[in-house]
């Protein structure tokens, strides 16, 4: 008898062990913000003029809100809310003046001079000045490790309200990155700043709870338009505690994922905002070759003609109906919808003329149906990180269409310690969209800061391009630098389209969704760029309720 | 129909079926579960997340996968990684209990030390570490729960073989001039070989659990394998969207699975330890 008991007990235990293996972890993340929440959310029921907003745990700035490492001026751009910035950029994404005044580049595009206002202080009193903007730039250049500050040499304060940029190379695209770099002060900065920081921006940073929440205040002095939004809390969660969150009342804004988006809950609407968050992937462009024990390049993917194939091959509309619920749209280059893209990067999906492009470059179907060429199989594998869902399902699905044209795509979970480098002779699902043009230097000039005369991430390299961006980063004004952006995609006769050279083959922008509360009015959203984090509150002080 | 009584009384007989019941299904599991891995694969966005139901019994997910088939597969691809750890880890086991007993003072000292230090790691981080360091995947994991569950029947067997060196008639086949070697051979190792197969069979269960877990967490297999850490796992983010099926099936399997290898391996002891029934 005691012995069967013993029996059952154990066979108990095993049942709980396996049963927590589910649900441990929602437990884990669930309970951690509860008590927050239900504190935030008595207070919103009192006030009409504070929100909550939930993001994603990764959008918690880890070293803080320091400008120098990554803060608004990171891997995602966006407004950096507690300090300002010199220039700002508008829903059309043209620049406008929010520090500065004026701002010049020289002749040779080597010194830009910017007139900043005379009547800013910063939230401790003291008041903002030129040598606080040089000081700024300064310590990004030498601190940053997570945006690009090669291209400046030093920045100087002529006087109060005048700086000069020394730059090392020509960079036409300056005001956009004065656009996202926060002024610091330089009497209060030190390596502590990203846990206290002080700006002159639209919001104080009251309270920073790490791993849970973020609360900013007006600020009651701030120089342009008082924000109608007092305060706004931001909980960081997983995109299922965001959803329970929303279910159950406790936050405003909920972000969520295309998953959740045929779930509807009482009180709040969806809300889609268009973005350049884009998915693609790689086609290394090279023939293999083993450079310092890497293999770049890849022999299926090294023939033009099948890389036009796959462009043509694959049915976006589909994609974005089956792993997005419809909520994205195509994107046919890295920047679609943005004052650089050039719309000859734009095709229609070709199935039967994909498929006469590979016969005709010699890629004939064998007796299993996938195609081959002197020898070689007409196959690769398509890698996607570990854990996203979306781009898991992008990879499977176009693994599902290529097959369609005769093309073995196997898929595989990869991290992002080894993604890199296996994406030089591999194809991986890739996520970018950035509010810069520099984006299209990153991806496609051979210079772009690797050794092996190829672009950094997946081996290509055309001169006429090359020449395109260089010339577009010397150009000395904004418009013909646009127009030489564009002309670096396609000028006529070589570049990335499908008539060029297709090293990158681009899917979808996926929408950015949120639930919203019904009542609260978000202010017209620019375009959001990679990252589902910050950017949904970069106007949020003009956000409102609706009075009952 | 006396037969059939006759059976039902004898208790060796009964375990013996139980034995075979379970462990044939075990082993048509593992047998199923490896042909169904390439259609476990096959994604269709035509037939995402649809209710368990004909003709897909466990339901689809956000894929269009079908997750009878993933299951399978995935318990298939954990009693293989199960059975191949547990082998390694119990003859670990063995070789160190025995080396342990019987080759002197400093050996033992060294290995009960090593047993102790590995005792006092918690088994999981030790896990995620060494199949983190040897690049997750199957080799990881693999290399993981076999390096890591020696020791608890380490332990057991260097005991049992110190007991068994008093025995009256190892003594006098040492006072006759045998060999370390012949003794351990001859004398000890089949007398262990109940308390071995045994413990083998129990590490099944824990290393299958733990294979899952360290998946679960994300240190383990990737992402398009079929496993049931990985399905767990996945399961998660749909759970509060009301798909219930895409954790059940696969946990309620995980714990069937599981509990099947308990069974056996208390069966299994009681065939070849009757003793141990009166303690």
């Amino acid at each position: 008898m005691q012995k069967k008991q013993r029996k059952k007990r154990i066979l108990v235990s095993i049942l709980l062990l396996a049963f927590s293996l589910c649900t441990g972890c929602t437990q884990g993340s669930g309970t951690g913000n509860s008590d927050q929440e239900d504190k935030t959310s008595t207070a919103q029921k009192e006030s009409k003029d504070s929100v909550i907003v939930t993001m994603p745990v990764t959008s918690e700035p880890e070293a803080g809100f320091d400008p120098a490492y990554g803060w608004g001026a990171g891997e995602h751009v966006h407004e950096p809310l507690i300090q300002s910035t010199l220039t700002t950029t508008n829903a059309e994404l043209d620049i406008e003046m929010d520090l500065a005044t004026e701002y010049q580049a020289s002749e040779d595009g080597l010194t830009w001079t910017v007139k900043i206002r005379d009547d800013v202080r910063f939230t401790d009193g003291e008041p903002l000045t030129a040598s606080d903007v040089a000081f700024t730039y300064n310590v990004c250049r030498e601190k940053s490790t997570v945006n690009d500050f090669t291209m400046l040499e030093n920045a100087e304060a002529v006087d109060d309200t005048t700086v000069v940029f020394h730059m090392a190379r020509p960079f036409s695209i300056w005001p956009y990155t004065m656009a996202v770099v926060g002024i610091v002060p330089e009497h209060a900065y030190d390596e502590s700043y990203g846990q206290h920081p002080i700006g002159s921006g639209r919001y104080i940073m009251k309270q920073w709870d790490r791993g849970q929440q973020v609360i900013l205040e007006a600020n009651p002095d701030y120089y342009g338009t008082a924000p109608t939004m007092k305060k706004v809390t931001i909980l960081f969660m997983e995109e299922d505690a965001a959803f329970t969150a929303a279910l159950t009342g406790q936050v405003d804004v909920a972000h969520t994922a295309a998953s959740y988006s045929d779930q509807t809950i009482d009180g709040y609407d969806l809300l889609a905002v268009q973005t350049v968050d884009n998915r693609g992937f790689n086609l290394p462009s090279t023939e293999p070759e083993e450079i310092d024990g890497v293999l770049y390049g890849n022999a299926f993917t090294a023939d033009p003609e099948v890389r036009r194939a796959i462009n043509i091959g694959i049915d976006r509309k589909e994609m974005i109906d089956h792993v997005l619920n419809g909520y994205g749209t195509e994107a046919y280059s890295v920047c679609d919808k943005l004052p650089w893209y050039n719309s000859a990067c734009e095709v229609t999906y070709q199935p039967e003329e994909a498929k006469k492009l590979l016969t005709e470059a010699g890629w004939t179907v064998g007796e299993d149906g996938i195609r081959e060429k002197d020898g070689i199989r007409a196959a690769f594998t398509l890698l996607f990180s570990n854990g996203d869902s979306v781009r898991q399902a992008l990879a499977e699905d176009t693994a599902n269409q290529l097959k369609e044209l005769g093309i073995e795509v196997t898929t595989e979970g990869v991290g992002w310690d080894t993604a890199y480098t296996r994406a030089q002779s591999e194809p991986l699902m890739w996520g970018w969209g950035a509010h810069t043009p520099m984006e299209l230097y990153n991806l496609y000039h051979s210079n772009s800061g690797s050794k092996t005369g190829f672009a950094e991430y997946s081996p290509y390299a055309n001169e006429t391009v090359d020449r395109y961006m260089d010339e577009a980063l010397a150009a000395s004004d904004l418009e013909t630098s646009i127009s030489l952006w564009q002309k670096a995609q396609w000028d006529g006769s070589t570049g990335i389209t499908q008539e060029g050279d297709m090293p990158w083959i681009w899917l979808c922008n996926i929408d950015h969704l949120y639930y919203v509360r019904d009542g609260l009015h978000i202010a017209e959203q620019k375009i959001h760029p990679h990252g589902h984090g910050w950017s949904i509150v970069n106007n949020v002080d003009q956000w409102s309720w609706t009075e009952e | 129909m006396k037969r059939i009584r006759l059976f039902f009384q004898n208790r060796r007989q009964r375990v013996l079926v139980g034995v075979i019941l379970s462990a044939s299904l075990l082993l048509i599991l593992c047998i199923v579960g490896a042909f169904c891995a390439d259609a476990a694969r096959v994604t269709d966005f035509s037939r995402k997340n649809l209710e368990p139901g004909i003709p897909y019994l466990f339901g689809t997910d956000w894929l269009g996968r079908d997750m009878l088939m993933r299951t399978l597969a995935g318990l298939s691809l954990s009693i293989g990684l199960g059975v191949l750890a547990a082998a390694v880890s119990a003859c670990i086991a063995l070789i160190l209990g025995i080396i342990s007993a019987t080759m002197g003072k400093t050996a033992d000292t060294i290995i009960t030390f090593l047993i102790d230090l590995m005792m006092g790691i918690p088994h999981i981080l030790l896990l995620i570490l060494v199949s983190v360091a040897l690049g997750r995947g199957f080799r990881g994991v693999a290399c993981g729960v076999a390096l890591t569950h020696w020791p608890s029947l380490a332990r057991l067997i260097r005991a049992e073989v110190l007991q068994l060196k008093e025995q009256p008639y190892i003594q006098i086949a040492r006072k006759l001039g045998k060999s370390n070697w012949y003794l351990a051979k001859k004398h000890i190792l089949p007398h262990i070989l109940p308390q071995f197969f045994t413990g083998l069979v129990l590490m099944f269960p824990h290393a299958i659990l733990h294979e899952s877990s360290i998946t679960f967490l994300g240190f383990g297999l990737s992402a398009e394998q079929p496993a049931i850490g990985i399905i767990l796992s996945e399961s998660m983010k749909y759970l509060v969207t009301g798909k219930w099926w895409l954790a059940v099936c696969p946990g309620v399997m995980l714990a069937a699975v599981v509990m099947l290898f308990y069974l056996t391996g208390e069966q299994i002891r009681k065939l070849l330890d009757p003793g141990s029934v009166h303690e």
